[in-house]
C-alpha cells in the first residue's frame, strides 16, 4: 500500500489555483520532499493530506484512506509539525507531550512511557521541565516534531521544519529527521535546496501549484540537464516560466 | 470527553501561569471591593446603599466575571492566531471537544473567583462590624452560575469573531458598559427614567439584581425569579452562539 497517493488533487481559492492537478505517489518509509519557493503550493498540499483543507477537486489518500470522506481514519495515522512552532507556550516540554498523548486517548502509563521515550530519543532531557515559551527556536521545533511523533504516526508531515533556524540548530534538526528515516514515512516541505538534497529519498519540485519535476536527486539533475539541486531547480523553474 | 478534559487541563494550566490573569480576575475586583468599602465608610449610610458590603460583594463578583469573559476571548483568539489550533484540528479532536475545553476551565476559574471575592467580602464585613450571612453568600454564588456561563459565552464568541488584538479591546468596552448598566457602581433602581429603561434592556442589570437578591435571601418573583430566568436565557443563548460560531469557524478554517 502506498503511504500517500493523490489523483488530480486541486485547490482553488477564488481566482488563485494553489495546487493544480497534483498526481503523487509516496512509498511507505520514504522521505519525500516537496521543494518550491514561497507560494508554490507545498503547504496547501500538506494541508489537504492532513485533512486541514478540502480539495476543490481530485482525491487524496493517506495509508489508503480518503482524506476527505474518511478523515476519522486518516487523523490517527498522521502527525504534523506545522510551519510555526505550534506548542502550548506556558506548558513545559513534558506537559506538551503528555497533553498530546491524552488527546490520542493513551492511558496514564502509556502517556508517561511515550513521553519519556520521546524526551530520551530527541535528547530533550535538559529542557523537559522548561516551559515551551522559554525555549530557543531549535528546541521549539524539536518539541513540535516530538508532539507530531507522539502518536507513532505512519506518515509524518514536516512543514518547513527548519525555517528561520540558525545553521547549528538546522543541522541538529537534520540529524533528528535522518534518524527517523525508514521508521516512518516523512513528507517534508522546504525551500532550502541543501535540506532537500541532504535528507530526501525523492524530491518533487513544485512551481505554481504543479509538479515540474519529480524523482531522486540524480533523476532531477538528468531531467534538468544541470548538476546540483540548486542549478537543476533554477533550470526547471526557468523552463516552466517559458512554457 | 477525555479529549475535552485534556484540553481543559491544558487551558487551566495556561491561565494559572499567566500573571495577568491574577491581576485582572482577582486583584482588580478585590481592590475595587476594598476601595468601595472605604468610600461607603466615608459617606452617610443612607447616601449610596449600593456600596454597602451586602450589595457591593455580589456586584463585584459580577464585575469579576466580566474579566473572565476577557480572558476567554484572549485565550481563544490567541490560539486561533497561531497554528496550535491547526495542529489540534489534525488530531481526532472535534469542535465539541475544543469548545468544552475552553468553557469548562473558565467556569471553574469563575467559581473560584466568586468564592475568593465572597471570602474577602466576609472578612471586610466582619472588620466593619456588619457580618455577611453565609447562607446569603452561598445562594449568591449559586445565582452567579448562569451569569458566569453568559460571560464565558460572550468571551468565546468574541474570541472566535475577533483577533487577539481587537478581542480584548472589545471586551473592555463590554466591561465598562456592563459595570455601568449592571448597576454595579450606582443604584440603577433609584435613577429611574430612561437610564433605568436602558439598564433593563441589558442582561448585566439582571445579573447584578439576581445576585444581590440571592445575597439578601429574597427570592420573590420580581427581585429574583424574573432576573435569574433572563440571565439563564442569555447564558443559553450566548453559550450556543459562541459554540456555534466556533464550529462554523473551524469548518471555514478547514474549507
Amino acid at each position: 500500500m502506498l503511504a500517500v497517493k493523490t489523483v488530480g488533487l486541486t485547490k482553488r481559492y477564488k481566482d488563485l489555483t494553489a495546487v493544480d492537478s497534483l498526481d503523487l505517489e509516496v512509498e511507505q518509509g520514504e522521505l519525500f520532499s516537496l521543494l518550491g519557493v514561497n507560494g508554490a503550493g507545498k503547504t496547501t498540499t500538506v494541508r489537504m493530506l492532513c485533512c486541514l483543507a478540502k480539495a476543490t477537486s481530485g482525491e487524496a489518500y493517506v495509508m489508503g484512506k480518503n482524506c476527505d470522506s474518511d478523515k476519522a481514519a486518516v487523523k490517527p495515522v498522521i502527525g504534523i509539525s506545522p510551519q510555526d512552532t505550534a506548542v502550548a507556550p506556558r506548558l513545559t516540554v513534558r506537559e506538551n507531550l503528555m497533553f498530546m498523548c491524552r488527546i490520542y486517548g493513551f492511558d496514564k502509563q502509556k502517556c508517561e512511557q511515550r513521553t519519556g521515550e520521546l524526551i530520551g530519543a530527541l535528547g530533550m532531557q535538559k529542557v523537559a521541565d522548561s516551559r515551551a515559551k522559554t525555549l530557543s527556536g531549535g528546541w521549539k521545533r524539536k518539541l513540535s516534531i516530538a508532539m507530531a511523533l507522539i502518536s507513532e504516526p505512519q506518515v509524518l508531515f514536516l512543514d518547513e521544519p527548519t525555517l528561520g533556524l540558525d545553521v547549528l540548530a538546522r543541522r541538529e534538526l537534520w540529524r533528528l529527521i535522518e534518524s527517523l528515516k525508514g521508521k516512518t514515512t516523512i513528507i517534508l516541505t522546504t525551500h532550502y535546496m541543501e535540506e532537500a538534497q541532504q535528507l530526501s529519498d525523492r524530491i518533487a519540485i513544485m512551481i505554481e501549484g504543479r509538479i515540474a519535476a519529480i524523482g531522486t536527486l540524480s533523476e532531477i539533475e538528468q531531467q534538468a540537464g544541470a548538476e546540483g539541486l540548486e542549478n537543476a531547480f533554477v533550470a526547471i523553474a526557468e523552463r516552466s516560466a517559458q512554457q | 470527553m477525555n479529549r475535552a478534559l485534556a484540553f481543559t487541563s491544558r487551558n487551566i494550566k495556561e491561565l494559572l501561569r499567566d500573571p495577568l490573569g491574577y491581576i485582572f480576575c482577582l486583584g482588580f475586583p478585590l481592590i475595587m471591593l476594598v476601595i468601595m468599602t472605604l468610600v461607603d465608610q466615608s459617606i452617610p449610610k443612607e447616601a449610596v446603599t449600593v456600596f454597602h458590603i451586602e450589595n457591593l460583594a455580589p456586584g463585584v463578583a459580577v464585575f469579576g466575571q466580566m474579566f473572565v469573559m476577557l480572558f476567554t476571548a484572549l485565550n481563544v483568539s490567541t490560539d486561533r492566531s497561531g497554528t496550535f489550533l491547526m495542529r489540534l484540528y489534525a488530531t481526532p479532536m472535534t469542535a465539541a471537544d475544543l469548545t468544552a475545553g475552553y468553557i469548562i476551565p473558565m467556569f471553574i476559574i469563575s467559581v473560584i473567583q466568586a468564592a475568593i471575592t465572597f471570602a474577602a467580602a466576609f472578612v471586610i464585613s466582619v472588620i466593619i462590624g456588619s457580618a455577611l450571612s453565609i447562607g446569603g453568600m452561598l445562594m449568591s454564588m449559586l445565582a452567579l452560575i448562569p451569569s458566569a456561563l453568559m460571560f464565558i459565552g460572550f468571551g468565546l464568541l468574541f474570541g472566535v469573531l475577533f483577533n487577539e488584538k481587537s478581542a480584548p479591546g472589545l471586551c473592555s468596552i463590554i466591561i465598562s458598559l456592563g459595570s455601568f448598566f449592571g448597576g454595579i457602581w450606582f443604584d440603577a433602581q433609584r435613577t429611574g427614567g430612561v437610564m433605568l429603561k436602558i439598564c433593563k434592556c441589558t442582561p448585566f442589570y439582571y445579573c447584578t439584581k439576581a445576585a444581590r437578591s440571592a445575597m439578601a435571601l429574597k427570592f420573590d418573583g420580581n427581585g429574583f425569579v424574573m432576573p435569574i430566568l433572563i440571565v439563564v436565557l442569555c447564558a443559553v443563548l450566548m453559550i450556543t452562539l459562541g459554540s456555534f460560531s466556533f464550529s462554523k469557524k473551524m469548518r471555514a478554517d478547514l474549507g
